[in-house]
């Protein structure tokens, strides 16, 4: 197990600061309300609140941002989308 | 069909014969399009046992896998989506990454709805730690007959619901084959639906603990 300090140190090599990813959840018109909040409570812990809120923004809006961080594990987040049948993407935030 | 109940045991639904044969088709052809081998011939659920061939719904199912070589039949598509409708290198980089193992997953839980209902008696049994499997294979199904009806917005669903609505109200036979085949696979999305909802209600009731 690596200290704190060479964590820091791989992490500036491995990804740039600004290098971060989003998970985007996006609308369909087959996923049910309650089916795609249970999915982001199991999957993502969120409280029903937020599993809810997040759902709401996806059904209105047409897509939520449901995660971030680096482009590895916004894929893993994008497979577990795509396992659930919820069609997800992923793209470097801000774009 | 019964909705799905929770009991101490597990989520419980009730299909007769026909339905459970129809689920059970529907279950083998979309774990056909997925690229599996296909899911045994065993009754009760060989692949048109039970079925007039005749019968517009059985037309309408033999048409269901009938591009299942095609990587860009759009209701594959929907089980394995793009991961980036921008950026081909980000889409080609997972699917080579991921596709593998997501078709095994989604093949496995198919199989495993398969050898439920391929069981004797009505009651179909979900035990709540497999309970959020089963739902997800049903959105696969409703995927794939989605896009067969060829709804891509919330509209084209609610258009399908009131096309459903007036042809059960008219009672009176659809015209051509083709409208017969989209009222039949359009009820069977609409069940599928009401299943699945209700599949996630019992989840919610008592295996919260699943979580």
């Amino acid at each position: 197990m690596s200290t704190q300090e060479e964590r820091q140190r791989e992490g500036a090599v491995a990804t740039r600061v600004d290098d971060v990813w989003v998970t985007v959840v996006w609308n369909d018109p087959v996923n049910l309300m309650s089916y795609v909040t249970y999915v982001f409570r199991a999957y993502f812990g969120f409280s029903k609140e937020v599993a809810e809120a997040r759902m709401l923004e996806v059904h209105r809006d047409g897509r939520s941002i449901v995660s971030s961080g680096p482009r590895e594990k916004m894929e893993v987040d994008v497979q577990a989308m795509h396992g659930y049948g919820l069609h997800a993407t992923l793209q470097r935030s801000g774009e | 069909m019964r909705a799905f109940v929770a009991s101490p045991e597990g989520a419980v639904a009730q299909l007769d014969e026909e339905e459970r044969t129809v689920v059970a088709r529907m279950v083998a052809d979309v774990g056909l399009l997925l690229g599996a081998e296909p899911f045994g011939m065993a009754p009760p659920v060989d692949r048109d046992a039970g079925l007039d061939p005749e019968d517009a719904l059985a037309q309408a199912l033999s048409r269901i896998a009938e591009n299942a070589t095609d990587p860009e039949d759009p209701a594959v598509l929907s089980l394995l989506p793009h991961a980036s409708t921008e950026d081909r290198e980000v889409a080609q980089e997972f699917r080579r990454l991921t596709e593998a193992d997501l078709r095994i997953t989604k093949v496995d839980r198919l199989r495993r709805i398969w050898e439920d209902l391929s069981d004797d008696g009505p009651d179909w049994l979900v035990p709540y730690s497999e309970a959020l499997a089963t739902a997800s294979a049903l959105t696969d199904i409703r995927l794939v007959l989605a896009s067969r009806l060829q709804l891509s917005s919330d509209d084209d669903g609610e258009l399908l619901r009131s096309e459903l609505a007036t042809a059960l109200e008219s009672g009176e036979e659809p015209a051509t084959r083709a409208e017969a085949e989209r009222v039949w696979l359009g009820m069977l999305y609409e069940s599928l639906g009401w299943l699945q909802q209700s599949l996630v209600d019992a989840l919610m009731e008592e295996g919260g603990d699943h979580v």
